[in-house]
């Protein structure tokens, strides 16, 4: 039925079409040509090229900065960035769906208010500031860390699970955004024809709410792996370089830290990125979609 | 009848032995989060007004006007989220209604532009600039374009800074403006605007602004959000706007301080951020959700 | 739990109908804070028979209909199937197949699936469940339609599946909750012959909520009318409609005119419109001002120049046609006459009205 109107609607429009619409449209094409494509293509470019060691340099093709950047303390780095996106993305996307159903089945709408405000802020906040909170907080002259004597017990923030525990705070509030309309979108009725039908409420969640669910919250999973995977200044400001990140050894090569001439590997890794993101997308975009058939 | 009713009793026993179960599991769940989320700020606060020698202090807010570069960070960013704000909305509100009263084909050109930037993270944006403005010294010394790139590097002004951030916020701030016109039927506002005598651009500014007002709004907070806090870019091109001075400029003075602007931005933000979730944000429909869309555009800040 | 007793299969039940169970509603009543949705509830359902739960919204058909599933429990009284109270019984025990308003198909699971959700939450093997599947599919007319997907069903196509599913695990009662509400009226109109049809077959007990009085009089075997939290009565079609027990059930089934009366010096008789009627039902005190009740069917209008009322308006209902009448007095009374004498009878002219010799349904005055 979807189908049918989404249908009607494109015939219908053509009708109303304005010409002149398209010309709107121009000057953000075109700021996007060149603020966003130049960059992109002059990133493209450079991983394969050889790095210019000087002007009038020859500058030649290669997959070489590619296979350096898989390779050694970049492929470490590329890893370690894989791991950690992981493994916060799938602790966020368990505790994110269970706070959301602990608002969605309260019948306290404040609740549900305060708790869908503060996610929308702390999801679109992280960075230094976020960092830093971190560090008074549990760093080596944190309060808690002092107070309870973590540090004795062998507590390090500069660590794994101490940036874990750090994109923690902006990605559960982002599933909760993400996951909570679908779980208002699980019917009543569902519920009860799946009682009717002789399921327990273990059997429902098993078989009928978690996997309509299920598009929702691997999209929202990826959706997480992606923000985790791209971020750069939480991680700087925190850890330096003592745990390796792809956003960090790319902000070294680039910055000069390493032997002239390795700044084209930089590249390569921001491409090896952008490979990634793009996957995430083509993940993203086809579950979205399910889930909105199902659950709208 | 005896029977069936102690069978009954027997139910509500075990009705009044779950509720309760699940009621403390959902209690958990809240009390555990809220820590979570309260601890780092409470933390923070305790921190710069808790000097091991002194006591309670405030001496750490009152040092950071004093602070060396403070003033000329903050106002950098604060000229640069003006600038992005500014573009941005220009060439989005035209484009936003555009898509709305152009066919499909111009739709899903645009959807697709502005979703372009969520797949380059904001390093690899920033290591693609990087590149093109290497290229100023290199090739284009003699050429005009080289006066270019200069203006673009100019460290009291970096403009290359506001076309990255324009950049990164397109997907947000259309997602927020789309939504917002996705409630009005702008063909035909603008057709009945037109009936009646006014002209396209009246039409717009007359009818359909003032009925976006809220969505308006909305990208303008998310997009101020976003520049205040961005430090991937400026930090790889070397400039130091708020966030990059935060964590390199303040190295001079003491820890306490440089918590203490952290603090005093997470406040200023989250206090952007809530006016657009309950003042700014609300909409003639009831959207639930304060912020609208995926989140992943925020990599520029995380 | 030790419940299971009330689950297993039914015990030989000792009706006419051996495989049918018979439903019971005593004293029930059910308050959700200061709303009271069911008010001592009676009613009991024969084996076999399909009964309408007919009443305005908020009347507590829902209610009741949601309790013998186990979705609500009493306040009081008993739910009683087969003689044995129910009410302990978790719902997914409960061996009453449901059909929902709309939108209760899982979106994931395709027709068959759906279908066979109830076996797969018993355990049963794939082999039987689809053969079981199949043979239901077939039942509700959607035999090719196995392998669609909710979204790719039409309304009416959802409802059968929806239909099926209930039916699955051979439950003892087929509960609809106003299950055509949602659909076109030309959809409405067959489905409620293959729900008919359906239950026949089955002579599965069964409860159908509806607040259409239509809907209830042409499928059920008796319709029972609700009012704020109330069984108002409970008889067959043609009897509620000919004698309806009280005022509300005389208006809310079918239309009804209200004509100012008097009633006579003992309260058995009413005088209207110049005539004395016997009343029927509830009496009123004598010299009261009342209102008669009356079908338009029962409505006589004679053409007469000199009658005081006046044709105000015609509708053509097809073979019928429902003529509007003012009387001197201000009150308008519909009359239905067969299409071809209301030919006689244009707007403007000049009636009289006339009732037939049968005792008649009073009501209070209302303002």
């Amino acid at each position: 039925m979807n189908a049918n109107t989404g249908r009607r609607r494109a015939a219908t429009g053509p009708q109303r079409h304005q010409p002149l619409a398209r010309w709107a449209v121009v000057p953000l094409l075109l700021f996007v040509a060149i603020a966003f494509g130049i960059p992109a293509l002059a990133m493209l470019g450079g991983a394969f090229t050889t790095s210019d060691a000087g002007p009038g340099t020859a500058v030649h093709y290669t997959t070489g900065n590619l296979t350096a950047s898989l390779q050694g303390a970049y492929f470490t780095a590329l890893l370690g960035s894989v791991k950690l996106s992981l493994t916060t993305a799938l602790i966020s996307t368990v505790v994110g769906l269970l706070l959301a159903q602990a608002v969605v089945t309260s019948r306290h709408g404040m609740l549900r208010h305060a708790v869908l405000s503060a996610s929308g802020v702390l999801a679109n906040f992280g960075g230094v500031p976020l960092a830093f909170a971190f560090v008074a907080t549990l760093g080596n002259a944190g309060v808690l860390t002092q107070h309870l004597g973590l540090d004795k017990a062998g507590w390090s923030l500069y660590s794994f699970w101490g940036l874990v525990l750090v994109y923690l705070y902006f990605l559960v509030p982002l599933m909760v955004l993400t996951v909570i309309s679908s779980l208002d979108g699980l019917r009543a009725q569902w519920r009860e024809a799946a009682r009717n039908n002789g399921a327990t409420t273990w059997q429902y969640w098993r078989y009928v709410a978690l996997p309509v669910l299920a598009p929702s919250l691997l999209g929202g999973f990826v959706l997480l792996f992606g923000s985790a995977f791209a971020a750069y200044a939480t991680a700087r400001a925190m850890v330096g370089a003592s745990v390796p990140l792809i956003t960090l050894q790319i902000a070294n090569t680039l910055g000069g830290n390493v032997f002239a001439g390795q700044g084209n590997v930089g590249l390569a890794m921001s491409l090896d990125m952008v490979v990634v993101a793009g996957l995430v997308m083509a993940v993203y975009i086809p579950l979205q979609r399910r889930s909105a058939r199902w659950l709208v | 009848m005896a029977g069936l009713t102690s069978l009954r009793n027997d139910t509500s026993l075990w009705r009044g032995g779950r509720k309760p179960r699940l009621r403390a599991g959902r209690g958990t769940i809240l009390v555990v989060s809220a820590a979570y989320f309260a601890v780092p700020l409470i933390a923070s606060v305790v921190y710069t007004v808790d000097d091991p020698v002194k006591g309670f202090t405030l001496s750490a807010y009152t040092e950071i006007l004093s602070a060396d570069g403070f003033l000329s960070a903050l106002l950098l960013s604060l000229e640069l989220a003006t600038a992005t704000i500014a573009v941005m909305l220009l060439l989005l509100v035209p484009a936003a209604i555009a898509v709305r009263l152009g066919g499909p084909r111009l739709r899903a050109v645009v959807e697709v532009v502005c979703s372009l930037p969520l797949v380059v993270p904001a390093i690899a944006l920033a290591a693609g600039l990087t590149t093109v403005l290497k290229w100023g010294p290199e090739y284009l010394a003699r050429t005009p374009f080289y006066q270019t790139i200069v203006a673009l590097q100019n460290p009291n002004f970096p403009i290359v800074l506001t076309l990255a951030y324009v950049v990164m916020a397109l997907p947000l701030a259309y997602r927020a403006l789309d939504a917002g016109l996705r409630t009005l039927d702008v063909a035909t506002l603008m057709e009945a605007a037109q009936n009646n005598g006014a002209g396209l651009i009246r039409a717009v500014t007359s009818v359909i602004l003032p009925n976006l007002r809220a969505a308006l709004l909305n990208a303008t907070f998310l997009t101020l959000a976003l520049v205040l806090g961005e430090f991937t870019v400026a930090s790889i091109l070397g400039f130091q706007p708020f966030a990059v001075w935060i964590v390199n400029g303040s190295n001079g003075a003491q820890g306490s301080v440089t918590i203490a602007v952290s603090v005093l931005s997470l406040l200023l933000t989250w206090g952007l951020l809530l006016m657009l979730s309950t003042g700014g944000g609300r909409r003639p429909t009831h959207e639930p959700r304060p912020t609208s869309g995926p989140h992943n555009e925020k990599e520029g800040t995380t | 739990m030790s419940t299971s007793a009330a689950t297993t299969a039914p015990p030989a039940a000792a009706t006419a109908q051996e495989t049918s169970a018979t439903v019971e509603f005593r004293q029930v009543r059910r308050a959700f804070g200061a709303a009271v949705a069911l008010d001592g509830l009676d009613l009991a359902v024969r084996p076999g028979e399909l009964l309408a739960l007919l009443g305005p919204s908020g009347c507590g058909k829902t209610t009741a209909l949601r309790m013998l599933a186990g979705f609500e429990t009493p306040d009081f009284g008993d739910v009683m199937v087969d003689g044995e109270d129910v009410t302990a019984v978790p719902a997914h025990r409960r061996d009453a197949g449901m059909v929902f308003q709309s939108y209760s198909l899982f979106p994931h699971l395709s027709a068959a699936d759906n279908v066979a959700f109830g076996l797969r939450m018993r355990k049963i093997g794939v082999a039987e469940r689809r053969a079981r599947a199949a043979e239901l599919l077939e039942l509700v007319g959607l035999p090719q339609h196995g392998d669609r997907y909710p979204h790719q069903l039409s309304g009416g196509q959802q409802q059968r599946i929806a239909l099926a599913r209930a039916l699955a695990l051979r439950p003892r009662v087929l509960l609809l909750d106003e299950p055509l509400s949602a659909l076109d009226a030309k959809v409405r109109l067959t489905l409620r012959e293959e729900i008919r049809r359906l239950q026949r077959e089955l002579a599965i007990t069964t409860l159908f909520v509806t607040h259409d009085q239509e809907e209830a009089l042409s499928m059920a075997d008796r319709v029972a009318v609700m009012h704020a939290g109330r069984l108002e009565q409970c008889a067959e079609p043609a009897e509620l409609y000919a004698h309806p027990a009280t005022a509300f059930v005389a208006e809310f089934v079918g239309t009804m005119n209200r004509i100012p009366g008097r009633t006579g010096d003992d309260g058995s008789v009413v005088e209207v419109l110049g005539r004395r009627l016997p009343v029927d039902g509830p009496q009123a005190a004598p010299h009261r001002e009342v209102e008669v009740l009356v079908r338009p069917e029962a409505v006589e209008l004679l053409a007469d120049e000199e009658g005081k009322a006046r044709v105000t308006g015609t509708m053509f209902l097809g073979a019928l046609t429902r003529i509007t009448v003012r009387l001197a007095d201000g009150t308008v009374v519909k009359a239905d006459m067969t299409t071809h004498a209301a030919a006689t009878f244009p707007a403007g002219a000049a009636v009289t009205v006339g009732l037939p010799d049968h005792p008649v349904l009073i009501d209070e005055r209302r303002a």
